[in-house]
């Protein structure tokens, strides 16, 4: 198991750094010149003679001058020790700068995947009881729909619910404009405005879920120890949640842990509908204003993200089925 | 899905009937198994497919959208380059004539606007129809006594009553809500009234003019006829008028092509009409005159039309005109059938016509009315007055195409790295695995968002589409490449492989020619879900802006914007047509994968 988990690290920091050069590359591929960007507005103010100066100062500054491959080796030594770049729109520390929308984004993402799954186990468990029967094909459908439906679409068809036809909740932002008081109450504006991206996000997430659960549990339940399980005479319900769930779990827990990484990413998609300030919507104005610094560490940042989460599906399989050998 | 004992039924069961030429009425119920033996893997894949009543159902959904998407263009051409100030957010429906029945034969006067129109009959009841772009328009104001003229604007109705007062109603910004103080204190008794866009005008017997309304858009002096004016015109920019002493007068500042009256049209006209880029003028002896830029083609007077003209017309971009023996003629523009003259109209003795806008109006002499032009749209138009029913189904092949594109370079690049990493394994197994998570590990949306920035910006608009597909394709290949790298894995084993390899056939056509066709129906399931989702994320990437942009249309940059409230609750039809096209092909083409892998394993039905 160690040897697995070492073997997959040296894997993890060879492809961190491979897609590092490839990233590091396309961002100097950017088109504009990041040093006339810093001195905006200068050239008109000085001699063409101090503007080269100052120009040439700025480049050294920036460490521009140097040639591409120390440029790199300066940008991922200052990415280890966490220093992320300053953001050249808004001229603050790039961690400074998505903190909050980070905050934001782990709470949607966290409050929506207790609900997707207090909503998909249950469902993906009753479906899969009742195979073939109306209910079952009913969800089946619904599911599909589900996930074969665009984010947006499903965002629009909630505005038009909750926010137009029923005005109940806010369409956009995380706080009411202005709103002071106590924490609570803050607290309590800011869960109001986070119900309609939640609700989306849920729906969007439905789908391809209970579609998961149940095909485990069905998996689960045609196997020989349920068989044995009912020729013992267990009441069902014992074998259903005692025997078959818990089975069932094995392949749902590792999506459960693939998930837990993803909470840290937000969706661009929902966040720019909602104008829900997390980091999707960071990245996506980020990339709009072209602050490639902001865009390039949140991109290293789920890099890292997505390696950690493929390596955690696999050790958690590992952990919650003893058969499954790694190597 | 337990439907095996109906399908024999079925219209699926006559098309299986077609199609293996075999009673399958008459077939007693056979194990899977059983089948496969008589009659092979493929066929019993095909049957079992048809015999699903949703998938065939999704299947049959699908086809038509495709079909739609891909014939209907040919005969709904799109403009990239067209809007229409004037058409901007009309909602569905082709009501824009739909003349009320008592106004039809009882007809005094009537005008179109921008989408609506408004008559009077000759009781002086006054009748408004068609799209409202303001809802405002639809309220007539009451006790308006006998009205004698109507005119409607882009989105404002002005009436004159037989007493001489004025009513507006409709859009009411710019000072369009209410008649200025002004006309009461003009010289003389009205004698002509017009609205145009976002203005309104009215003429008196002494020649006074008096307009009011955006007078920022206008580009017009009219000093030099003020109190002189006999007739005069307006387009959306600028205004033509013939003085009382019989001169032709176009009123704009700057140089346009039609401030170059030609002589004969100089003085004597008796008729003027103004689109918005050409003029119209009719002599004295009916002679029609026409000059200004020939955008539209409305200098293209057609030949038959000979005669004495006695009046001449003119719509945004077309003209009509009537001759003295009540034949009429169309020309200009024909993007809504404005010059598309019915055969009734050839056939009947005209002797009045009324063309604004898009929509021509005229009257036979036994007091019929005759139509023709825009009638409205089947879904919409969008903000820029742009129809959305042909944008849907250009937008439809734009998605699919990008989308089927970007699937065959994923499948292509998959089966290549899959095949290889399978077959020979080891080292080169390896690399190509960590190749794959590489590009697996590439966060998709932000990278393809930020690719397509950087790419997007130094190629035109063909070649950044054919990039997105590219780097959709790119991007996705590795899921396929591990899905054919595992089925190879367990192919690679097997007797036949050995056999090959015995018989010295060489590699890559064991890989290719002898294994793959053994692993192609699972390749093709996995095809048909990443097709949907190829789509999906082209839709998402344009709907975010980094996609395919305008104007050129996808079902996700037509969504773009949509979720503005105004949008969503007052033109509804902006945003549900590209939905549904979207959702029904993406939930038709997963249902047809799910079917097809059914078909392919009857054991994951059983699940």
């Amino acid at each position: 198991m160690l040897r697995y988990i070492a073997k997959r690290l040296v894997y993890i920091v060879f492809v961190f750094f491979v897609v590092s050069i490839l990233m590091f590359g396309i961002y100097k591929s950017v088109p504009g010149d990041p040093v006339a960007m810093q001195l905006d507005g200068k050239a008109t103010s000085m001699t063409p003679e101090q503007y080269q100066q100052l120009y040439d100062q700025t480049k050294e500054r920036l460490g521009l001058d140097k040639p591409v491959y120390v440029q790199y080796l300066v940008w991922i030594t200052d990415m280890m020790q966490g220093n992320f770049g300053i953001s050249s729109i808004h001229r603050v520390p790039v961690i400074k700068l998505v903190a909050e929308p980070m905050k934001n984004t782990i709470l949607l993402n966290v409050v929506s995947l207790v609900l997707v799954f207090l909503i998909t186990i249950p469902l993906g468990i009753a479906t899969a009881v009742r195979k073939g029967s109306k209910f079952d094909t009913g969800v089946q459908i619904g599911t599909i729909v589900g996930y074969s439906m665009p984010s947006f679409v499903i965002a629009l068809i909630a505005i038009v619910i909750f926010a137009v036809k029923f005005p109940l909740l806010p369409i956009s932002g995380v706080n009411t404009a202005g709103l002071t008081g106590s924490s609570w109450v803050m607290f309590k504006d800011k869960m109001y405005h986070m119900a309609l991206p939640l609700i989306v996000m849920t729906i969007a997430s439905l789908g391809s879920i209970t579609r998961y659960v149940r095909a485990a549990m069905i998996e689960a339940l045609s196997m020989d120890y349920i068989r044995t399980a009912r020729a013992k005479g267990l009441r069902e319900k014992v074998v259903i949640y005692s025997h078959a769930f818990r089975n069932a779990l094995i392949p749902v827990v590792t999506i459960i842990t693939a998930w837990f990484v993803s909470i840290f990413s937000g969706s661009v998609v929902i966040e720019t509908i909602f104008l829900w300030n997390g980091m999707g919507k960071i990245l996506l104005d980020s990339l709009l204003k072209q602050d490639f610094a902001v865009v390039l560490a949140m991109q290293m940042f789920y890099v890292i993200l997505t390696l950690a989460g493929n390596l955690l599906m696999d050790i958690a399989y590992g952990f919650v089925d003893p058969r499954v050998k790694l190597d | 899905m337990n439907n095996k004992k109906k399908n024999g039924y079925s219209f699926f069961g006559w098309i299986k009937g077609m199609l293996f030429g075999m009673n399958s009425m008459g077939n007693p119920e056979v194990s899977v198994l059983e089948e496969e033996q008589m009659q092979g893997p493929m066929r019993t894949i095909v049957k079992n497919f048809l015999g699903n009543k949703v998938a065939m159902t999704a299947t049959i959904i699908f086809i038509a959208i495709f079909a739609a998407c891909f014939i209907l263009p040919i005969f709904y051409p799109l403009d990239l380059t067209f809007s229409d100030v004037t058409q901007q957010n009309v909602g569905p429906g082709f009501s824009m004539m739909k003349v009320p029945k008592k106004l039809e034969h009882n007809i005094a006067d009537i005008s179109s606007g921008s989408s609506f129109g408004v008559g009077v009959d000759n009781e002086g009841q006054v009748y408004v129809f068609g799209k409202f772009t303001d809802k405002k328009l639809g309220q007539i104001p009451e006790n308006m006594g006998k009205i004698v003229d109507v005119e409607a604007g882009h989105n404002h109705i002005l009436a004159l009553n037989d007493q001489g007062k004025l009513f507006t109603w409709g859009y009411d910004r710019f000072g369009l809500g209410k008649i200025p103080l002004d006309v009461k204190d003009m010289s003389g008794k009205i004698k002509e009234i017009g609205a145009g866009y976002h203005i309104s005008y009215v003429v008196s017997d002494k020649g006074e003019v008096i307009f009011w309304g955006n007078d920022n858009l206008l580009d017009i002096d009219i000093s030099p006829v003020q109190k002189n004016v006999e007739k005069i015109v307006f387009n959306t920019s600028t205004a033509m008028a013939i003085t009382k002493d019989g001169k032709t007068e176009v009123l704009c500042k700057t140089e346009l092509p039609i401030k170059n009256v030609p002589d004969e049209a100089k003085t004597g006209a008796i008729d003027i009409a103004l689109s918005e880029k050409a003029a119209a003028a009719i002599t004295k002896d009916g002679k029609l005159i026409v000059w200004g830029s020939n955008a539209n083609g409305e200098l293209n007077v057609p030949e038959e039309a000979q005669g004495k003209f006695v009046k001449v017309e003119a719509g945004r971009n077309h003209f009509t005109a009537l001759t003295s023996d009540g034949k009429v003629y169309s020309w200009g523009i024909d993007n809504y059938g404005q010059t598309d003259i019915p055969a009734s109209v050839a056939k009947s003795n005209i002797v009045d016509i009324k063309s604004d806008c898009h929509q021509n109006y005229a009257i036979d002499e036994n007091g019929n009315l005759h139509k023709w032009g825009l009638k409205g749209y089947l879904m919409g138009t969008d903000g820029s007055g742009r129809d959305i029913f042909t944008r849907l189904v250009a937008g439809g092949r734009m998605t699919m195409t990008v989308g089927a594109i970007a699937v065959i370079i994923s499948t292509v690049i998959g089966i290549i790295v899959g095949g290889f990493s399978g077959y020979y394994g080891g080292k080169i197994d390896n690399i190509l695995m960590r190749l794959a998570e590489i590009v697996g590990a590439l966060p998709f949306l932000p990278f393809a968002m930020i690719l397509s920035t950087i790419v997007g910006n130094k190629v035109n608009e063909t070649q950044r589409i054919a990039i997105i597909m590219v780097i959709l394709g790119i991007l996705s290949w590795p899921g396929i490449a591990r899905l054919v790298r595992a089925q190879i894995l367990a192919e690679r084993e097997k007797e036949f492989v050995t056999a090959a390899k015995a018989m010295g056939i060489n590699e890559m056509s064991i890989i290719f020619r002898h294994i793959l066709p053994n692993v192609i129906t699972v390749i093709i399931v996995n095809v048909t879900l990443h097709f949907a989702s190829s789509m999906l994320t082209e839709s998402t990437l344009s709907f975010i802006g980094f996609g395919v942009v305008e104007p050129n249309p996808t079902w996700g940059n037509m969504l773009k914007g949509c979720q503005d409230s105004k949008i969503i609750s007052e033109f509804w039809w902006r945003w549900v047509f590209p939905a549904i096209a979207l959702s029904l092909s993406t939930i038709s083409i997963n249902i047809i994968g799910e079917g097809l892998r059914d078909a392919i394993d009857p054991k994951s039905k059983e699940r």
